[in-house]
């Protein structure tokens, strides 16, 4: 077997380092949305409406009982074909069509949302109940007892897990090659199918890869140690 | 300033509070002991509504704190309240823990507040801690936090609910010195407490429980030397 690794790093790196931004780009919009979903989610179900809670509930369930992909199939193929359906009953001739990598975003926001959202909830009960009492025998009302004193810890608690779920998220990125996001794996996938390296390139593939989640996790690991000296 | 009529508490079908009815006038201060489960924490609890009582009513300036709704958060700010294991903001230095309420409900300029906290954490005697976190500081100078935070709210009233048990016995002495302070000072307090020397110096009124009633009360003389009921007897032979 014949090998030649300067050609595809001469190549494929530079294609590869293009879809390095569209996988930051993803990851960090999805992620951040996925925080807000996650915290939205998590105060829902805590809440004392017994319907929103159950509602929400029933969500997450459905979100982690289906795998990723087919989230993200569902909202590539599946949403917009709903929506113009809806839109032709309503009698308006429309063809709307979701953009990709918006799809993306939007499936790791709800997806990550969900899973995220019972690390929020379980850290939220985590916290000791005397900080809601202490809080409340000062006269803050139980909505801004949650904001000032419950969030702050319960969120703090949650970092480190936030961190292990970011570097999950940005190699979850590589599902996107399958609603045609350019992403890292379908460049690759690509440029092994025209250049037959195809040891090279996802070799160089699984590189790059770990080039992107080695330093987060390892300063995931930093912030975690930060956060627990200054406990 | 504040009546407690017919007060009753329940847990489910467990009674925790039966028919307590006490009076507590400005300036007063109310000592409450008795064994343990008799109901003396949920009495304070039903006090500032951290428990909802079940039965009775409880008047503050002849207003029915029951009935409050959405204003029970002011009833609560002129309630303070100190906690037997202190629960002060871990991620808020000491001084942070005393000018939070205040800037956050009263809308106190930071400046102001600082300077308040920082009167009263000299008050409590721990001024010089006022950059430290409450993890690094002792179980006494935590408590003594935590009665300069519910001062911070300037209260009318201040409920402490056996605010050494959870300390060292060489810690106690200082947050009893700065209750008895407290007290000269003329703050309404109702403390449950099982330190029959403060009880007897500050107190005006001690209230006896057992059994969610009131079994006994009066001035501390009385009870301790000659209390009239025997379970109150009882009790008092068992712990001075
Ligand atoms: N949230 C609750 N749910 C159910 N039962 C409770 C609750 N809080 C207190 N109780 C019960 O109410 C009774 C009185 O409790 P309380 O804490 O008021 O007693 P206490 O006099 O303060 O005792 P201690 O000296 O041990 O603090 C106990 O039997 C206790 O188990
Ligand atoms: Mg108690």
């Amino acid at each position: 077997m014949e090998l030649n690794f300067t050609k595809a790093f001469g190549t494929l790196l530079p294609s590869l380092l293009g879809g390095v931004g569209i996988v930051i780009y993803i990851t960090l919009v999805g992620f951040a949305f996925a925080l807000v979903a996650a915290l939205l989610i998590a105060i829902g179900r805590l809440s004392k409406h017994k319907l929103l809670s159950r509602f929400l509930g029933i969500i997450i369930e459905l979100i982690r009982g289906t795998p990723l992909l087919v989230q993200l199939f569902y909202i590539y193929y599946v949403v917009p074909t709903l929506i113009n359906g809806v839109l032709a009953a309503l009698g308006y001739e429309a063809n709307v069509q979701l953009n990709a990598s918006t799809c993306g975003i939007i499936g790791f926001a709800v997806n990550y949302g969900c899973y995220m959202s019972e690390v929020i909830r379980s850290a939220i009960l985590a916290v000791d109940s005397g900080q809601r009492e202490a809080g409340l025998a000062l006269g803050f009302s139980e909505q801004k007892v949650l904001f000032h004193f419950i969030l702050p810890p319960a969120m703090r608690n949650s970092i480190p897990v936030f961190g292990n779920y970011l570097v999950m998220l940005i190699k979850d990125t590589s599902l996107l090659a399958m609603i045609s996001v350019q992403e890292l794996l379908l460049r690759t996938k690509t440029y092994a199918s025209q250049t037959f390296l195809t040891v090279e390139a996802y070799t160089i593939l699984a590189l790059v890869y770990l080039m992107l989640s080695l330093p987060l996790s390892q300063l995931g690991g930093i912030i975690e140690r930060k956060l627990k000296r200054t406990q | 300033m504040l009546q407690i009529k017919n007060l009753s508490k329940c847990f489910e079908d467990l009674e925790v509070l039966r028919d307590v009815n006490v009076t507590v006038s400005q300036g007063e201060v109310v000592v409450i002991i008795g064994p343990s489960g008799s109901g003396k924490s949920t009495f304070l609890r039903c006090i500032n509504l951290l428990e909802t009582p079940t039965g009775g009513e409880i008047l503050y300036l002849g207003d029915n704190i029951l009935q409050l709704g959405k204003k029970v958060t002011d009833y609560r700010k002129q309630v303070g309240m100190v906690f037997q294991k202190f629960h002060l903001f871990p991620l808020m230095t000491t001084i942070e823990n005393v000018m939070y309420a205040p800037m956050k409900l009263n809308k106190v300029p930071a400046k102001e507040a600082k300077e308040q906290a920082l009167k009263l954490l000299e008050k409590v005697g721990l001024s010089h801690k006022a950059d430290s976190y409450p993890s690094s500081l002792s179980g006494g100078q935590q408590q003594r936090v935590a009665i300069a935070r519910a001062l911070a709210m300037k209260p009318e009233i201040l409920l402490f609910d056996e605010p050494t048990s959870a300390l060292d016995p060489e810690l106690v002495g200082d947050v009893l010195e700065v209750m008895k302070q407290l007290a000269g000072e003329g703050m309404t307090m109702i403390v449950v407490t099982h330190e029959m020397g403060f009880a007897k110096d500050v107190a005006d009124r001690v209230i006896f429980m057992d059994g969610g009633y009131i079994v006994e009360e009066g001035p501390p003389d009385e009870i301790f030397t000659q209390p009239k009921n025997e379970r109150t007897k009882a009790f008092l032979s068992r712990v001075l």
